[in-house]
């Protein structure tokens, strides 16, 4: 693709971005609520946008198009597993929601020690999610990196490709914390499904229509349309990526946080049923377009080869495939800013306000603010790197942070849970998980996720049956909680 | 709990159980696109649509 035309592309997108960033700074965010919660009062529709590009990222038209390419439709049930899961909001989002309320939680991790009244659970477990999306993100700017250097023939180098998405995800986490993330997001969310959806019409008409595109599977690839198919998706692989991944939406710090910011349940309502239409579309479209290569380009070497050959292409107009491949950046964007602000959040309130005693709500911002970029640079170095060990962790984060799920459902449905329990789930939960990731051991054909939650269970029910529960603020989270939904409702 | 709410979350975990045994039993030599394709694009939608009717008193 020609680079002067993917400059000029990326710069007015930056432009847009930025005016939407600067737009949204209405009025002052002094509060740790303000900046990072946006006062809790988010309405729906950018909720949704914003909670979509946010758990939406590079990987999507990058990774499970390379998967579909390898491995066939078994990538789409994963992640349409993936996609029922976030029916949990449907229990824990109001939960969430009422005492984040009622307590002022910033955080999630903040919410689950003072659950179980202990500051150290909530520390343990906002350094585990660093430990696990810092590398995450590096995945995403290293990604940002290969797509432009790659689309251009290296004329925009890898690393210029890596600083340009570092700075301008500090960029957008900074100029007004959550509010420019969330509208950034929600511009970005519309580019990426957008482009995407019209790129892949066109292409699949391109390759003879619906009925002659799935024909052309049927006959060249029928491995490709069923599971275990060519043998890729055995039971097992799809139970040990989708298990970590049907948690995703309360594991996940980064999409948990936003379940604290909807303006009123209408709002969590709008949030909830648009990331599920916006995650249908752009789950179709991610598997049709990894279908589309494999038609294609049925004998490339690297699955992940697969966008960017797509991409440059006779099948896609240089002007659309320009805008797809911005729609990429946006998706990978969008997910480091959100994750850089819910980390600095989890820092400056768990980990700093644990670690320095009597902190106030400001002190706590302005350390939240220096660490913003600090994160970033740290993602940043991880990216140039590109150890080995960044993969692993990357990989291993959706397994590593399912460790907190037996907690944060203990915190609602278990009034015997306790916070050794959550401490030491949290800890061997997480050892666990890096040590089957470091060495590759899978006992009885399960990985890290599933021996990690299950582990995390049996610590976290063993250790709390030993150990005096907070029975004060377990009542709170649950028989008070069900007197007010029952109101509600 | 409401009885709507119960059957909604039976659905759904009904849904979650047949995500996984119906691609690997029924449509496992099923090489088209009414084969999986199409069970786990209707199980997406079912999920859509429960949610939809689930949460209808979030508007109050």
């Amino acid at each position: 693709m020609n680079t002067t035309m993917v400059w000029a592309g990326m710069a007015i997108f930056f432009v847009f971005s930025f005016l939407t960033a600067m737009l949204s700074r209405q009025g002052k965010a002094s509060s740790m609520d303000a900046y990072f919660l946006g006062n809790r009062k988010l309405n729906g529709f950018v909720s949704a946008l914003s909670y979509s590009s946010t758990t939406y990222s590079a990987f999507m038209m990058v990774g499970l198009a390379g998967l579909t390419y390898t491995g066939g439709v078994g990538a789409f049930g994963f992640e349409i597993v993936y996609f029922i899961g976030v029916t949990l909001i449907l229990i824990f989002g109001p939960r969430f929601w009422l005492v984040g309320k009622k307590f002022g939680y910033i955080t999630p991790s903040e919410m689950i020690g003072d659950r179980y009244q202990s500051k150290l659970s909530a520390s343990v477990i906002s350094l585990v999610s660093c430990l696990f999306l810092i590398p995450y993100s590096a995945v995403q700017l290293t990604g940002v990196g290969y797509l432009l250097s790659g689309i251009t023939n290296q004329a925009i180098p890898f690393m210029a490709g890596v600083v340009i998405a570092t700075f301008v995800a500090i960029l957008f986490s900074l100029i007004a914390g959550i509010r420019s993330v969330v509208w950034t997001d929600s511009l970005q969310a519309l580019v990426m499904i957008v482009s995407s959806t019209v790129v892949v019409l066109l292409v699949v008409s391109k390759l003879g229509g619906f009925g002659a595109f799935f024909q052309d599977l049927q006959s060249n690839h029928p491995e490709k349309l069923s599971v275990p198919g060519n043998g890729y998706f055995n039971i097992y692989t799809f139970i040990n990526l989708t298990v970590p991944w049907f948690f995703f939406s309360i594991s996940n710090p980064q999409v948990s946080q936003r379940l604290f910011m909807p303006s009123s349940k209408k709002a969590m309502r709008q949030m909830l049923l648009g990331f599920l239409i916006f995650g249908f579309i752009y789950t179709l479209v991610s598997v049709m377009w990894g279908y589309s290569a494999l038609i294609k380009f049925p004998n490339l070497e690297k699955p992940d080869l697969a966008t960017p050959m797509l991409l440059s292409s006779d099948l896609v107009p240089s002007v659309l495939g320009l805008i797809v491949m911005i729609g990429i950046l946006a998706a990978a964007i969008s997910t480091i800013d959100s994750i850089l602000l819910t980390l600095s959040s989890l820092f400056s309130r768990d980990i700093y306000g644990y670690m320095k005693k009597d902190t106030d709500d400001r002190q706590q911002l302005r350390v939240g603010k220096i660490v913003i970029p600090i994160i970033a640079v740290l993602a940043f170095v991880f990216a140039t790197l590109e150890l080995d060990l960044i993969a692993v962790l990357s990989v291993a984060s959706s397994a590593g942070l399912i460790v907190s799920v037996p907690s944060i459902i203990g915190a609602f449905f278990w009034k015997r849970g306790t916070s050794a329990g959550t401490t030491a789930s949290v800890i061997v939960g997480a050892a666990v998980v890096l040590f089957m990731q470091f060495t590759g051991i899978a006992p009885l054909k399960f990985g890290a996720g599933v021996w990690g939650l299950t582990v995390s269970a049996v610590v976290f029910i063993v250790v709390s049956l030993f150990t005096e529960p907070p029975k004060e603020k377990a009542h709170a989270f649950m028989d008070e909680l069900r007197e007010k939904l029952r109101e509600k409702s | 709990m409401k009885r709507s709410k119960l059957i909604g979350g039976s659905l759904i975990a009904i849904l979650i159980v047949l995500a996984y045994v119906m691609p690997y039993t029924v449509f496992s030599d099923v090489n088209a696109w009414y084969g999986s394709f199409l069970w786990w694009s209707l199980t997406a939608l079912a999920v859509i649509t429960i949610t939809f009717f689930m949460t209808r008193d979030w508007s109050r």
